[in-house]
């Protein structure tokens, strides 16, 4: 029987249109669950993607309320049991806030967050890449990727700055829990290609277990060509084949379909 | 001389993200009555100019729109009793030293004369029944609950 994937809506969500359909081109059986369906509905499956967006407006924190919801009872237990949690965007802040990530220690309060951008603290809407920088293997999650894979996506939000204190982001680099950085189209980590000034250049965070995984950029928003922000899809004009070809941001969605299958 | 002042900027019209605080709080077992919210700007200023950086405040729209906010300039420089300030550690709204030191400190991009410090805080102000302002335990239990992340936030209460 194949894992039921669950893509959580908040009030405020959306993003999980194009979440659920690079779940599902990739042949997850995935469906949207909206924060009230029912408790035992939402425990019964097997992975939880958190899509992007503003959930509860963003209210207190970005990410502070929803990460308090009854869902995420269910969230948290499937966590702790070794389900795979998935959060995007909006769905990474809400996964952050919620200690599910790094949970150093064993510690299930938040130690990090991702808050607003630095320098100016402004809302960036950019197209981006992201490095594999841990071992595949590391995290469930990115397990079938290669090393050091280069993923493409699209940086769209106003608090997307990793931030803890500097022990904790010491710790998240020396042991394991930096799962991608931002980098540029050849997959150099450099300063220039982070854009919201987040702490160690990171743009996700796993987990302890390496069950959970916490992205800011979108790779469902660079799942196919006619999304990619390069000659690609320049080339690809005019031949639909071709715009509908998967892009590089799918490859995270097959890493999880791997793990899932496992 | 300068002094410390306290520019208070609070909804007039009902808050929903105080709303759906208090309701998460009630609901994560923290007991309160009432949670009001405002944006706080304490203020290190030569007090000569002080009608006139409270002025300039109240004429940036991105802070203060009439139509829906009140806003208040306190003399003391910390939380009254039942109140949480929680402020982004790192942020872009506390001023430079440089800044200070240059005499140009800004906000929303207008300069303020006389200003040689500027800090930005959520006011958290807690009531129990009866209008009580909440104990300090309560408040920080709200702070450690739901109102601050401390990786990235502190939290003062009084």
């Amino acid at each position: 029987m194949s894992k039921r994937v669950g893509i959580l809506i908040f009030p405020g969500t959306n993003s999980e249109e194009e979440t659920l359909r690079a779940c599902r081109a990739v042949g997850l059986d995935s469906e949207l669950v909206h924060w009230n369906a029912d408790f035992d509905a939402v425990r019964a499956f097997d992975a939880y993607v958190l899509p992007g967006g503003f959930a509860y407006e963003d209210r207190v924190r970005a990410g502070a309320i929803a990460a308090h919801d009854r869902l995420m009872l269910a969230v948290r237990e499937g966590a702790a049991a070794g389900k795979l949690v998935l959060g995007i965007c909006n769905g990474a802040q809400v996964v952050l806030e919620s200690g599910l990530a790094p949970g150093l220690d064993g510690a299930t309060n938040a130690q990090a967050g991702f808050t607003r951008n630095a320098p100016l603290g402004k809302y960036r809407s950019t197209h981006v890449y992201v490095k594999l920088s841990i071992p595949p293997e590391r995290c469930a999650i990115t397990a079938a990727l290669k090393p050091g894979a280069v993923i493409p996506a699209w940086a769209s939000h106003g608090e997307g700055r990793l931030a803890a204190h500097s022990a904790t982001l010491g710790r998240i680099a020396r042991e394991g829990f930096l799962a991608f950085t931002y980098c540029d189209a050849n997959g150099d980590v450099t300063p220039e290609a982070i854009p919201n000034g987040s702490a160690l250049g990171a743009a996700a965070i796993t987990n302890e277990r390496g069950n959970v995984l916490a992205i800011m950029p979108h790779p469902e928003r660079d799942a196919w060509t006619f999304m990619h922000h390069d000659a690609s899809r320049e080339q690809a004009r005019g031949d639909a084949s071709a715009m509908l070809a998967t892009s590089g941001g799918i490859a995270l969605f097959e890493s999880l379909a791997k793990a899932l299958a496992r | 001389m300068t002094v410390t002042r306290c520019v208070e900027v609070a909804l007039t019209i009902p808050d929903n993200e105080a709303e759906t605080a208090l309701a998460t709080l009630r609901r994560l077992g923290v007991e309160l009555a009432e949670l009001r919210r405002a944006d706080l700007y304490r203020v290190e200023l030569d007090p000569a100019q002080e009608d006139t950086v409270v002025a300039t405040l109240r004429d940036l729209e991105t802070i203060y729109n009439p139509n829906k906010h009140s806003l208040r300039v306190r003399a003391d420089g910390k939380p009254q009793a039942g109140e949480l300030w929680v402020e982004e550690l790192q942020s872009e709204s506390r001023s430079s030293a440089a800044a200070a030191r240059a005499g140009q400190v800004r906000i929303a991009g207008r300069f303020l004369p006389g200003v040689t410090r500027i800090e930005r805080f959520t006011a958290w102000r807690m009531l129990e029944n009866g209008g009580e302002a909440a104990g300090p335990e309560v408040v920080a239990r709200a702070a450690q609950t739901l109102l601050c992340n401390p990786a990235f936030q502190k939290a003062t209460v009084r």
